[in-house]
């Protein structure tokens, strides 16, 4: 019976996939059509994105504030948009994606979060994608997320982040931001972004301090989380997950202190502690005694 | 006419369930990847893993599909059911469990990839093979590859995010034609085979140069990578290391190292720019 089932549920995802086809609806995905002068907005998934995608959308279009309506139209994600709805678009675009290393991705704007954040904010985000129940226990959740279970096509964070900064780093077309930077002076560090944006000549952009100021307010945790309310039956994103669960959860950095065991900060560094101090991360197992050595994972060689 | 073309054509492969896996590719935990750039032996390899890993019949060009499938020719759907060592040439995938990554002297990837371009029709006769390696070098992608980047890229991108991970080899190309033998006797355990000397020796014969070219003369109508180029021009061709030092100018050779040569000779090619400074160096 299982096979059967197995069987129809395959039949049916040939004939939606044709459908999409027949009427130009492809998702865009790893099959998203790239212009020369795109640019990209990366991170591992829980990382500040949608954040970033606030404040640059409220930055570059300063016309109308950035909603979660409206967003899809000025810096779309491609998971969930359609590959002709992007291509429509007004050029150059800017696109948000998850993906590892793309080299065919012509500019980036790569964002990276502490770890231990982010296996915080992405346990929270599993449950309100039913991924795993309620009372699922984090120091399950934190090995499963080191080995990158969740939404293995873009790899674990290492694999992520460690692609695209030893690839890229010396490129002058990639930029990389770190969150914890963006929250501590959201200001100055868009300003920075403005100064590369400039150079990939994207549009012209009002960087003004007051336009600054503006984007920061509008992109405001408490604004985000109010429209959440109003449009999260909507969005993309968060349409069809758990409404009891807040997309836009705590905006800090630092929350692991209190939420993970001391096991699970010791799991991920020592699977990933060289290439978290890389990143200027500090390590708990530093602070406490000589940490072991990294055999899992060498790095960014400099 | 052609914008309606491409999209009839890729309205009836999906309909009929025919589009080619490629990136959408489902993998499994035990897949086993034989990954490369362009050029850099991978048709070979097919061959070599091919014969190794199956007793029953010899591989040619018209049932490699069967033995070592490549990931962009066949629907996913077909791929589920053929043996899992599959041919890719993509950059870093991180969901790819186990590679064996081929790696090739760029400056001997730089004359195949010129005669596959010929034979492909990309290029002309007479086209300038210094022009063809200043842009092949110059382009971040191969244009009408366009997910697979240039070959430090490439390499990289494997090498840097998956070295010194239990279900990684590296292989450089140069080691596997010199001798083949130790080089398949290593990698046997990530197959899971017992190398024996019989097994080993018989996939070396059966994938040797001579025999590939000979199959290519009866096959190459019928293959999919070769039935619609240039017959004039082979597809196996001298499957030899070192041809790019008659074949490359000295300009051609500079410009390559100059962009790739670290990556170089982390992977044990020598620099004919080193080279030159050493000799500079005795003489002054």
């Amino acid at each position: 019976m299982p096979a059967a089932q197995g069987s129809m549920q395959r039949f049916f995802g040939a004939l939606a996939q044709a459908g999409r086809v027949l009427t130009g609806r492809q998702i865009a995905g790893r099959g998203l059509t790239v212009f020369p002068d795109d640019v990209f907005l990366v991170s591992y998934p829980r990382s500040g994105n949608t954040w970033t995608r606030f404040l640059l959308g409220n930055l570059i279009y300063q016309d109308a504030a950035v909603t979660f309506s409206n967003i899809e139209s000025r810096i779309p994600e491609i998971y969930f948009n359609r590959d002709r709805f992007l291509r429509q678009l007004p050029r150059p675009r800017m696109l948000k994606s998850h993906e590892s290393f793309q080299p065919h991705y012509p500019r980036v704007i790569y964002i990276v979060r502490d770890p231990r954040d982010v296996a915080v904010s992405f346990y929270h985000h599993n449950v309100k994608a039913r991924n795993i129940p309620d009372d699922y226990p984090m120091a399950s959740f934190v090995p499963r997320f080191i080995a990158g279970e969740f939404d293995r096509k873009f790899g674990s964070w290492r694999d992520n982040v460690l692609s695209w900064t030893v690839l890229r780093k010396d490129d002058p077309w990639f930029l990389m931001l770190r969150y914890e930077d963006l929250k501590r002076d959201t200001a100055h560090v868009l300003a920075n972004v403005v100064v590369f944006l400039d150079r990939c000549s994207f549009r012209k952009i009002d960087s003004s301090p007051q336009a600054l100021q503006r984007a920061v307010e509008l992109s405001s945790p408490e604004r985000m989380r109010a429209l959440e309310k109003q449009e999260a039956g909507s969005w993309v994103l968060t349409k069809g997950t758990r409404s009891d669960k807040p997309f836009v959860r705590s905006a800090t950095s630092g929350g692991w202190k209190s939420q993970l065991s001391r096991e699970s900060v010791a799991a991920i560094e020592s699977a990933w502690g060289h290439l978290m101090r890389t990143m200027g991360y500090e390590l708990v197992s530093e602070q406490t005694g000589p940490l072991a050595p990294a055999v899992s994972d060498q790095g960014v060689r400099s | 006419m052609s914008r309606l073309g491409t999209y009839l054509k890729a309205v009836t492969s999906t309909a009929l369930g025919r589009t080619p896996a490629g990136r959408g590719l489902t993998v499994f935990p035990d897949d086993i990847f034989l990954v490369s750039y362009f050029r850099s032996g991978s048709t070979w390899s097919r061959f070599l893993f091919g014969n190794f890993i199956h007793q029953d019949e010899p591989v040619t060009f018209t049932n490699m599909d069967r033995f070592v499938p490549i990931i962009y020719d066949l629907p996913d759907r077909v791929l589920r059911n053929l043996p899992r060592v599959l041919k890719s040439h993509e950059c870093f995938d991180p969901r790819y469990p186990h590679v064996i990554y081929i790696v090739r002297d760029p400056r001997d990837v730089a004359v195949s990839f010129y005669y596959y371009n010929l034979k492909t029709r990309v290029i002309p006769d007479g086209y300038s093979m210094d022009e063809f390696v200043t842009r092949w070098v110059a382009a971040n992608v191969v244009p009408y590859a366009d997910r697979v980047g240039c070959w430090q890229d490439h390499v990289l991108s494997w090498v840097r995010l998956r070295e010194g991970k239990p279900g990684f080899r590296l292989v450089r190309y140069e080691d596997l034609l010199a001798d083949p033998v130790k080089e398949l006797t290593r990698l046997a355990p990530l197959l899971g085979i017992e190398p024996t000397p019989a097994r080993v020796e018989r996939a070396v014969q059966l994938s040797s140069a001579s025999h590939m070219q000979s199959l290519e003369k009866t096959q190459s109508q019928q293959w999919v990578a070769t039935k619609d180029t240039r017959q004039d021009i082979p597809f196996v061709r001298e499957a030899k290391s070192g041809g790019w030092r008659k074949k490359l100018s000295a300009t051609a050779v500079r410009t390559i190292e100059q962009a790739w040569g670290a990556t170089m000779k982390e992977l044990g090619y020598d620099l004919v720019m080193d080279a030159n400074s050493k000799q500079e160096l005795v003489k002054g």
